[in-house]
């Protein structure tokens, strides 16, 4: 039963990153980006993060993946769908792709028999008493970066007034 | 299922991400591309948790905090899409060149 969700999971993350990076529309992108984050989301889940879980479908699915569809259309044009849309320094960066692949893989091997020894329990009340003892001032400075984000995205986006 | 597991399919997915914004001429490409290999550290993170610390919590705190200033950066991001859209009238990464000498 594990090997079944993990793998389904992993295999609908990676073939729809696949869909994101690949795909020529940018709007089948996004929908791709969505399908991906959630599969990420599931992935969590089997993880036995519950509370991640959760707090991936809201802010990723329904709130990074919603906004990259407003902005494919509000910015996007019909003839890009006939124009390539990657550059043509693709190899270079399919061996760069490699090389940190195998960089990974040298560090990975180490952990070929680790295996979770106890069940996973639920996270959500000692992530909240950690967010308030140990993490207190992250916490703080995370809603700080949000209303500087949020202050930001309001002064780029507005139309000046003309005179 | 084995920590190998997780980290092999989150190595993937980074490099998926990692080829994206190197090749995707389209801005909007690039900041999903950047928002993939944000998952894919999340998913490290919250491997590493399970599988070696099980009884901390701390890499669970750490990937929310990250999805936090992902949504921010990608808040800040799209809202320059936009922008740049309006005045250049183009969204793809070559034709921003107004400091090319």
């Amino acid at each position: 039963m594990e090997h079944i969700v993990f793998y389904s999971l992993s295999s609908v993350a990676l073939i729809s990153a696949l869909g994101v990076v690949l795909m020529r529309n940018v709007l089948h992108c996004a929908l791709m980006l969505g399908l991906s984050l959630m599969a990420v989301a599931g992935l969590f889940g089997s993880l036995g993060a519950d509370f991640l879980f959760a707090g991936q479908i809201v802010v990723y699915v329904t709130g990074v993946a919603v906004l990259v569809l407003f902005v494919v259309m509000l910015a996007g044009r019909e003839s890009e769908l006939n124009s390539p849309q990657t550059n043509d320094k693709w190899p270079l960066a399919l061996v760069i792709g490699a090389i940190t692949f195998g960089g990974f893989w040298r560090f990975f091997g180490a952990y070929a028999d680790t295996y979770a020894t106890t069940d996973a329990e639920p996270t959500t009340r000692g992530i909240g008493i950690l967010l308030l003892s140990d993490y207190a001032l992250p916490f703080e400075l995370i809603s700080l970066i949000l209303i500087a984000a949020l202050i930001g995205a309001i002064h780029f986006s507005r139309v000046e007034e003309s005179q | 299922m084995t920590l190998l597991h997780y980290l092999t399919v989150s190595g993937i997915l980074f490099v998926i991400g990692l080829f994206g914004a190197l090749t995707r001429r389209n801005t909007i490409g690039i900041l999903m591309s950047i928002e993939l290999m944000f998952n894919a550290a999340n998913l490290n993170l919250i491997a590493f948790n399970r599988f070696l610390y099980p009884e901390r919590l701390d890499g669970n705190v750490i990937t929310l905090f990250i999805i936090g200033v992902a949504a921010a950066e990608a808040v800040v991001g799209l809202a320059l899409v936009v922008t740049i859209y309006r005045n250049l009238n183009t969204i793809y990464s070559e034709d921003f060149n107004l400091l090319k000498g």
